[in-house]
């Protein structure tokens, strides 16, 4: 919001700054795509980070002695610097440039955030629940996906939240490699000098992680009716 | 009807066994508590008839078939079970928690719809207002007669229940005893309970199974017999130095041969015959009366009872369980 406030500022000091016609010309061939192509890049990474997580994590929660080296493991892929990271894939033989190399990266990075959360959601599942549905004849699976998997689910979501924001931001890095997405418009913006685009790309950005932010926060919220209402 | 046959338990790690070499019956229809100080192996003599727990030694037999015949999961939704920590699921309804067996039986969705607002009832919930709450807006002691309600849904003949009244202030719990003593009246089932409550123990047993440290098993028998003639040393003082008036409370003036009233009664205190002995001496003490006057629900005197009566019975009682 406040980098809205700020290049609505900027528009004063001319035309050169954020050129609105450049904005209007180009909105629909170069804006929009960048947008479309920047919620691709970061909804793809996080399908495929939860789809690695949600195992794991569930695996790690029951097998305690591996959680020290997955964090481990995860933890050193979230210190990589992404710039360094993306220009390593790169070389890679089969991944190159292009968007591949940046979802390998923006998953990579969520891995840890993600496993970490679907453990913490595994482990506030109450004790004394499990044990009465495994009193009351519940299968173990039964007991993950009836008793488990739902009281564990705000706290993973909460955790899909704090990843997809990041991914969001770190994907826009992902244009250097030909990623495509809202960073395209920033590069080639520093690259011709025509800071219009930069301040576009890093507005819509910005808005696109806060307007996610919302709206899990909004499914979290309804995913946990049972706290939701109030003791009488 | 359910028999340990020879059961101890040691877990693994541990050098002694915490439940050792318990041989008892509990048959159908009754209720039998097990009681004793924390700590004593009553939970974990509960769950090892549902198989939550599995012992190390010996057998339990239910209806004479060992309670390995059937899968565990299986065993389960036959045997209703409210643990001792409650354990509702946060996330689902009254209703839904209550519907959990049977749902896992299948049941279709009018009877379980039925079923859920009768065993509501039951426990003294109206179903309008709880059914679609959440466990977090009711509080401990309401939590605790839903377990109750969820463990019976299915209609088991065989329920265990750990301390199911323990979260509740006592003039809750005494009316909660009442309750379902009542409803055992009519629905005949084989109840395992488990309290450290001696005096909930006496008030709810068909038997008393008293266990001490080390789950050794000091007494199996009936609350008159056990508090007539404790068999040892730790029974005694388990069930207090009051052991003689507790009986007295398990009796009902209306169980006693009355003396004529003589017509002399008007001065006299007057005693419901639903009172029970203890309560009925209590008041004669109070009133400084040696007798008092018996008198029914439609307050037509039936006739007298004298301290000097319940003096006698529990003087006999106590001589003829030494010399037995
Ligand atoms: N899973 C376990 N592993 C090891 N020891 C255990 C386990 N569960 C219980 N124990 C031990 O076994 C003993 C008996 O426990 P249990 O829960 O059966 O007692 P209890 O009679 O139900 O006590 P309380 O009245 O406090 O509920 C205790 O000393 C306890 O520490
Ligand atoms: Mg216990």
């Amino acid at each position: 919001m406040s980098s809205l406030v700020a290049s609505l500022a900027l528009q004063n000091l001319g035309p050169k700054v954020l050129d609105w016609n450049w904005i209007s010309r180009n909105f629909s061939h170069e804006i929009i795509p960048a947008i479309i192509g920047h919620i691709y890049l970061s909804f793809v990474s996080v399908t495929i980070a939860l789809v690695i997580s949600l195992p794991t994590g569930i695996i790690v929660s029951r097998y305690r002695k591996a959680y020290p080296p997955v964090t481990f493991i995860t933890g050193l892929l979230f210190s990589i610097p992404s710039l360094a990271f993306f220009a390593l894939l790169v070389t890679v033989p089969g991944v190159g440039l292009g968007p591949r190399a940046v979802i390998i990266a923006l998953v990579a990075y969520s891995l840890l955030v993600l496993i970490r959360n679907v453990v913490a959601g595994m482990d506030s599942v109450p004790e004394e629940t499990k044990d009465a549905a495994r009193g009351m004849g519940l299968t173990s699976r039964q007991i993950l996906f009836k008793v488990e998997l739902p009281l564990a689910l705000p706290v993973i979501v909460a955790g899909i939240r704090i990843a997809t924001v990041t991914i969001i931001g770190i994907a826009t890095i992902g244009a250097y490699i030909s990623g495509g997405g809202l960073g395209e418009l920033i590069f080639t913006g520093i690259s011709r000098n025509f800071p219009t685009r930069i301040i576009v790309g890093a507005v819509l950005a910005t808005l696109l992680a806060v307007l996610a932010d919302l709206s899990l926060l909004a499914i979290e919220r309804y995913l946990r009716p049972w706290a939701r209402t109030r003791r009488t | 009807m359910i028999e340990f046959r020879g059961v101890s338990k040691t877990y693994p790690g541990s050098l002694h066994p915490v439940v050792n070499d318990l041989s008892f019956e509990i048959l159908d229809g009754e209720i039998c508590v097990l009681v004793g100080p924390s700590g004593c192996g009553k939970t974990t003599s509960m769950r090892m008839i549902n198989r939550l727990i599995e012992p190390s030694e010996g057998e339990i037999l239910i209806d004479g078939e060992p309670n390995t015949a059937m899968s565990g999961t299986k065993l389960r939704r036959h045997i209703g079970y409210a643990i001792q920590q409650i354990g509702l699921f946060p996330h689902r309804t009254i209703a839904d928690n209550i519907a959990t067996v049977p749902q896992l039986l299948d049941w279709d969705k009018i009877r379980i719809e039925r079923r859920v607002d009768e065993l509501l009832q039951l426990v003294g919930l109206d179903p309008a207002q709880y059914r679609g709450r959440y466990p977090a807006e009711l509080s401990g002691g309401q939590q605790q007669r839903v377990g109750v309600a969820r463990a019976m849904a299915a209609d088991p003949p065989i329920m265990l229940m750990d301390e199911p009244f323990g979260a509740v202030d006592p003039i809750t719990r005494n009316r909660l005893q009442d309750e379902f003593l009542r409803i055992q009246e009519e629905i005949n089932k084989t109840i395992v309970f488990v309290t450290h409550d001696i005096d909930e123990a006496i008030k709810m047993g068909d038997k008393l199974a008293i266990l001490k440290e080390g789950g050794v098993l000091a007494q199996y028998d009936t609350p008159e017999k056990i508090l007539a003639a404790p068999n040892s040393e730790f029974v005694s003082s388990f069930v207090g130095a009051d052991r003689v008036l507790k009986r007295l409370s398990l009796l009902r003036v209306s169980d006693m041969e009355l003396d004529s009233t003589n017509g002399d009664g008007d001065d006299l205190p007057r005693i419901s015959e639903r009172t029970n002995l203890k309560d009925a001496l209590s008041e004669l003490i109070g009133a400084g009366a040696e007798r008092g006057v018996v008198v029914s629900n439609g307050d037509g005197a039936r006739g007298t009872l004298s301290i000097e009566t319940i003096r006698r019975l529990s003087h006999q009682a106590e001589a003829e369980q030494r010399y037995e």
